[in-house]
């Protein structure tokens, strides 16, 4: 094979993989707040954006090193989440058909979130680039890739592969699992629904956030990654299955490889539209998803 | 629900419908948001048919209306005339509008809105990729007034007549198909969609008819909004907007008559407000939206206790859990 | 031998790995009153959303009036002359009493007419409570609403899923009165959990145990079969 296809193809692939894992991550997000509270999160995108701006802020703004910066985001996060919870999302935990009251809510606080970064994030800059997270470039064949994109790449394996663990191991992944099966049946053998609640939203959201400061580090951004990532997260967890991770996971990659594949040979706007296809004929066809528990 | 005492609220807005711009014809700043206020009047119509009546959130609202806008002008340009144009445009509209809500209309509740979600960003995405036929994200410009039959251009206070006689016949007619017995079927699918098919309703047939009929709604606000503004671009006609036709009839009150084109007589003027500031109009509405949905679920009717039907006293769906036994 | 006004063949249903029905099969003729009993789970819901069109069953004819309802929808089934209602009681809650009423007539394809149907709001003792929200009625004012939102379309029949539920002892009393007078206006189907309440009013009985029709016939035989008791023993109030 040629150096030319050599690169195509590793390019391919790891775009597919870096983008699969970040949509994969963000995705989990959204399902985990999904299953467990019953809360389609439309600003999912909004929080993802957040994430990267606020990295960017850290970063470029406050000159912060990566590391630090990224924390000092996670922990904005988790703050942020828990003042949601406390503020908005608590009060509907009773609310039967509560999803479509969230759906909205979410919508709002997209809204809200929308005209707040364009009047400050939009007027500083159009384009948003990061200082690596670690610099210079490794060579995989004639393939030159990023250091800063293996080590996102890697973060976030990492932190796909601890989510997963503390779904299936920790209590509370197993608490958490009770409560998306049944609330009241949780609820009597002793777990703590509103606490497994306020947990889920803050875990979720946090995930939702890593992904967008990973994103960050990865690649240059502007302010309509947002939308892009709403539709996108949605598409895969409807697809997957609400309230699947796995389905997260699977579908996030098929989602990261058919991106990058499509964009090769079309434009991006094409692979948005097949995502929105499939969204629909699932939704029309199989609701409960690929991967329905 | 009675005709006639809709009357008299119906005689006050054509007052003021066709009163204040002709006050106002000196300062066409504000004439241009009574205008504006008109077509949103219109719309919230369309989505008060929708929502507050029928029980559904139809979240491609704009996308139709913006389909509606694109096909007008377009015809107008190739030559016809805008008074042909206009409802060709609302018609085209409405039946692709039917074609895309179909498949969707048996789901329930925050699945049909989330349909509704993905035909819009559908909707939206096609707007900006058929370029050809939109102009993409740079939109038309100086889209032309009409003229009516005779040659008299309707620049200026003659518009906004034509929209206070829109709006006007709009509220018109949702106030005798509300007092219809195809309101009444589109209530009882509101407040229980399966108690309604037990009883006999042709639950589908109805909603594909609400449909039918709100999208007209919402393609003829959007054939008359073109040439208002002048201006047309996939973002004029995105889920926000959509959104923000829902919050005027949310926070106006849903399933009222009134409420809604109180809710846009409130909310129209605010980005006008902000003049600078323009881009707070989002913050403001996601507030309200957030509002609505936590403490008044049936908007300020509702609050004020104007509601003359009982409201539902939720904003949720009605949806009841089928139970097997 | 009067043709049958209900009739299901071998009708089975399963959701997923469950088998909720196997193999049913029953036949009503009109002015017959048939009622199904069995345990919480035993299918009989399920059949009624068989034969109203709400579920399609995996195997099995349904027919009405003669006439074969394999996919008809559940409104196309009512507008036949098959009503029911539902096991945990079903109005529209935020509509007034005459708004619910109004709302079962808008589609009715025969509609008593005025006189008929004052008498049957005076018999349901409704009439005072009109423009009463229906939310705000008593449980037993509810299922009163119930059967009169039936009525008023004349159906040729009704299944009634456990329509007495939840009452207290004498308003299920009142209850059984008021059917046995339905009795003479229209065919009825009852599904109920407790022998005592078919007792009174079914001419004959059909026993559904877990999705499976194990005995059919009149009440006083289904109480001495021997099958029966040795499966419910202790599960009647009989």
């Amino acid at each position: 094979m040629s150096n030319a296809h050599t690169i195509i193809l590793m390019s391919m692939l790891s775009s597919g993989l870096m983008l699969g894992v970040i949509f994969s991550l963000v995705a989990s997000g959204v399902t985990i707040i999904y299953g467990s509270i019953w809360m389609p999160n439309a600003a999912n995108g909004q929080f993802f954006l957040l994430g990267a701006l606020l990295t960017w802020t850290m970063t470029v703004q406050f000159g912060l090193p990566p590391a630090a910066g990224a924390l000092l985001v996670i922990g904005l996060s988790v703050a942020f989440s828990y003042l949601l919870e406390i503020l908005l999302i608590r009060r509907f935990y009773d609310v039967p058909n509560r999803n479509i009251s969230y759906f909205v809510l979410s919508l709002g606080l997209t809204q809200i979130s929308a005209g707040l970064l364009s009047i400050t994030y939009g007027v500083w800059s159009d384009q948003f680039q990061v200082p690596p997270l670690v610099r210079g470039v490794t060579f995989i064949g004639p393939f030159p890739l990023a250091n800063t994109r293996l080590a996102a790449f890697a973060i976030a394996i990492v932190l796909l592969a601890l989510l997963f663990a503390l779904l299936r191991f920790h209590k509370y992944g197993r608490a958490l699992r009770a409560v998306f099966q049944n609330r009241e049946a949780a609820a009597l053998r002793g777990v703590d629904v509103r606490a497994v609640y306020r947990l889920s939203f803050v875990l979720g959201n946090g995930v939702v956030f890593a992904g967008g400061i990973l994103f960050a580090y990865a690649y240059s951004f502007d302010l309509s990654a947002a939308w892009t990532m709403a539709i996108t997260a949605f598409a895969i967890m409807i697809i997957g299955g609400p309230g699947s991770v796995l389905g997260a996971l699977v579908v996030g990659l098929v989602f990261g490889f058919t991106q990058a594949i499509v964009s090769t040979f079309a434009s991006p706007t094409i692979a948005a539209f097949s995502y929105l296809g499939a969204m629909l004929i699932i939704l029309l066809f199989k609701p409960s998803g690929l991967f329905a528990r | 629900m009675s005709v006639r005492k809709n009357l008299i609220p119906l005689g006050v807005f054509v007052a003021l419908a066709y009163g204040l711009p002709l006050a106002l014809a000196g300062n066409r700043y504000l004439a241009f948001v009574c205008g504006m206020t008109l077509i949103n009047v219109l719309l919230a119509c369309g989505m008060n048919l929708l929502y507050g009546y029928t029980g559904l959130m139809p979240l491609m609202f704009a996308g139709i209306a913006g389909i509606s806008a694109y096909v007008s002008v377009r015809l107008s340009e190739a030559g016809l005339s805008f008074w042909l144009a206009m409802p060709l445009g609302a018609l085209a509209a409405s039946s692709l509008g039917v074609l895309l809500g179909l498949p969707s209309l048996r789901l329930k509740g925050f699945y049909f809105t989330l349909c509704s979600l993905v035909i819009q960003s559908v909707i939206t995405l096609g707007f900006i990729y058929f370029s050809g036929f939109t102009n993409g994200d740079t939109g038309i410009a100086q889209i032309p007034l009409p003229s009516l039959p005779g040659g008299i251009s309707l620049a200026g206070p003659p518009y906004e007549l034509m929209l206070a006689t829109f709006a006007s016949l709009g509220i018109a007619l949702l106030i005798a198909l509300v007092g219809s017995s195809f309101g009444q079927r589109l209530v009882a699918i509101r407040e229980d969609d399966g108690l309604a098919e037990a009883l006999g309703i042709d639950v589908t047939r109805q909603k594909l008819g609400a449909f039918f009929i709100g999208s007209l709604f919402a393609g003829l606000g959007g054939a008359v909004y073109a040439p208002y503004l002048g201006f047309v671009s996939p973002r004029s006609f995105d889920v926000l907007v959509s959104l923000n036709i829902w919050l005027m009839v949310a926070f106006g009150g849903r399933g009222t008559i009134w409420g809604p084109v109180v809710g846009a007589a409130l909310l129209t003027p605010v980005p006008f407000l902000l003049q600078d500031y323009y881009t707070i109009k989002d913050v403001v509405y996601g507030l309200l939206i957030i509002g609505v949905i936590v403490a008044l679920p049936s908007g300020l009717a509702g609050a004020l206790k104007l509601s003359p039907r009982p409201g539902a006293s939720k904003v949720a769906m009605r949806a009841r859990p089928e139970k097997a036994s | 031998m009067t043709a049958p006004l209900l009739e299901a063949a071998h009708i089975t249903v399963r959701f997923g790995g469950v088998v909720a029905l196997r193999d049913v099969s029953l036949a009503q003729v009109p002015r017959e009153t048939l009622g199904m009993i069995g345990p919480n789970g035993s299918g009989k819901t399920t059949f009624v959303n068989v034969m109203t069109g709400h579920l399609r069953p995996a195997h099995g004819t349904i027919s009405f009036d003669g006439k074969a309802m394999a996919g008809r929808k559940p409104f196309q089934i009512a507008a036949a002359g098959l009503n029911r209602t539902f096991q945990a009681v079903r109005i529209f809650q935020e509509l007034t009493v005459a708004q619910n009423l109004a709302t079962a007539l808008v589609d009715a394809m025969h509609p008593l007419d005025p006189d008929a149907m004052a008498g049957a709001i005076d018999w349901l003792e409704l009439g005072h409570r009109m423009t009463a929200r229906a939310g705000g009625l008593t449980l037993y004012e509810q299922r009163r609403l119930e059967l009169l939102m039936r009525l008023v379309q004349q159906p040729r029949l009704v299944m009634l899923d456990e329509p007495v539920g939840g009452l207290s002892t004498s308003e299920v009393h009142a209850m059984l009165g008021l059917l046995a007078e339905l009795k003479s206006r229209t065919t009825i189907f009852i599904i109920e959990h407790t022998m005592k309440v078919i007792r009174e009013i079914a001419d004959r009985v059909v026993v559904l145990l877990a999705g499976e029709k194990i005995a059919d016939g009149a009440p006083t035989e289904i109480l001495r079969d021997p099958r029966v008791i040795e499966k419910y023993l202790g599960s009647f109030d009989a």
